[in-house]
């Protein structure tokens, strides 16, 4: 297996049990941070060529500059199900402030909030656990953050 | 002209067209895209995009995005498609097979 398979082969199996977790409804933390693993793993699949050697170089922020190089590839375009190529641009246009969040919810990344590991914003605040944040920016009713796992959902269908 | 140069020139010229298609598609599709560099070969489309709304590449190297062929869309061969900032403009490393930036062919914007 090539490592872009292996990562997408990856991603798609992360972003199963992303599905899972959120079915049985679990703390909203640990769905998220599997949404980011996903994005993670997707990009670096795209970054990765078919005949690579080895895994791509370690990185956080991949998931924006990918969904930007996407934007002008008309192939992606049909495979996700846009006729028009004014829709597509202002879809993925659309998406990116969110993609941006997500992609900085790695702790490596992330300077307070993140699904992983406590954080305290400066020595007067409290310490807070994950488990206990809202993640108001991500929630899943807001039409962008359904709009993107749909996407993302679609992506990892289509993308070989 | 041999029969093998004629093979290769034809193989580079159909690259080139893709890499034409692919430039014009992406600056409609953004418009932050100020200059698009082609890299020639014979394997796959290899083009960097100066865009400054691009986050810095960090590692001062160049991470193309790979995309696999699609003929029914005009592109029958493999691309790779690099986003950078213009100030890394030929300041970051190519990935290795790209050669260098001396390669480097612009593909003006068409009128």
């Amino acid at each position: 297996m090539s490592w872009r398979s292996a990562f997408l082969l990856q991603a798609r199996s992360d972003n199963n049990i992303r599905q899972q977790l959120n079915v049985a409804k679990v703390e909203y933390c640990h769905q998220l941070h599997y949404l980011q693993m996903v994005t993670e793993k997707l990009a670096k699949a795209l970054v990765t060529p078919e005949n690579a050697t080895q895994p791509p170089a370690f990185s956080h922020a991949m998931f924006v500059s990918g969904l930007k190089a996407m934007k002008g590839r008309p192939d992606i375009r049909r495979l996700l199900g846009y006729d028009s190529f004014e829709q597509f641009r202002a879809a993925i246009n659309s998406l990116l402030p969110l993609a941006d969040k997500i992609e900085r919810l790695a702790p490596a990344l992330a300077n307070g909030p993140n699904p992983e590991y406590p954080w305290q914003t400066n020595l007067n605040s409290p310490v807070v656990a994950p488990v206990e944040f809202s993640f108001a920016d991500f929630d899943l009713r807001k039409p962008q953050m359904a709009k993107l796992l749909q996407i993302i959902d679609r992506l990892l269908v289509v993308l070989t | 002209m041999t029969q093998q140069n004629g093979i290769h020139a034809a193989r580079l010229q159909e690259i080139e067209r893709q890499a034409r298609l692919l430039a014009q598609e992406n600056r409609l599709a953004e418009p932050e895209i100020t200059r698009i560099f082609w890299f020639p070969s014979e394997d796959e489309v290899r083009l960097v995009e100066l865009d400054a709304t691009v986050p810095p590449s960090g590692d001062g190297r160049i991470h193309p995005y790979f995309f696999r062929p699609s003929p029914q869309d005009g592109l029958p061969a493999p691309s790779g498609i690099a986003l950078i900032r213009p100030d890394e403009h030929r300041r970051v490393e190519l990935p290795e097979s790209w050669g260098d930036w001396e390669n480097a062919v612009e593909i003006e914007a068409q009128p």
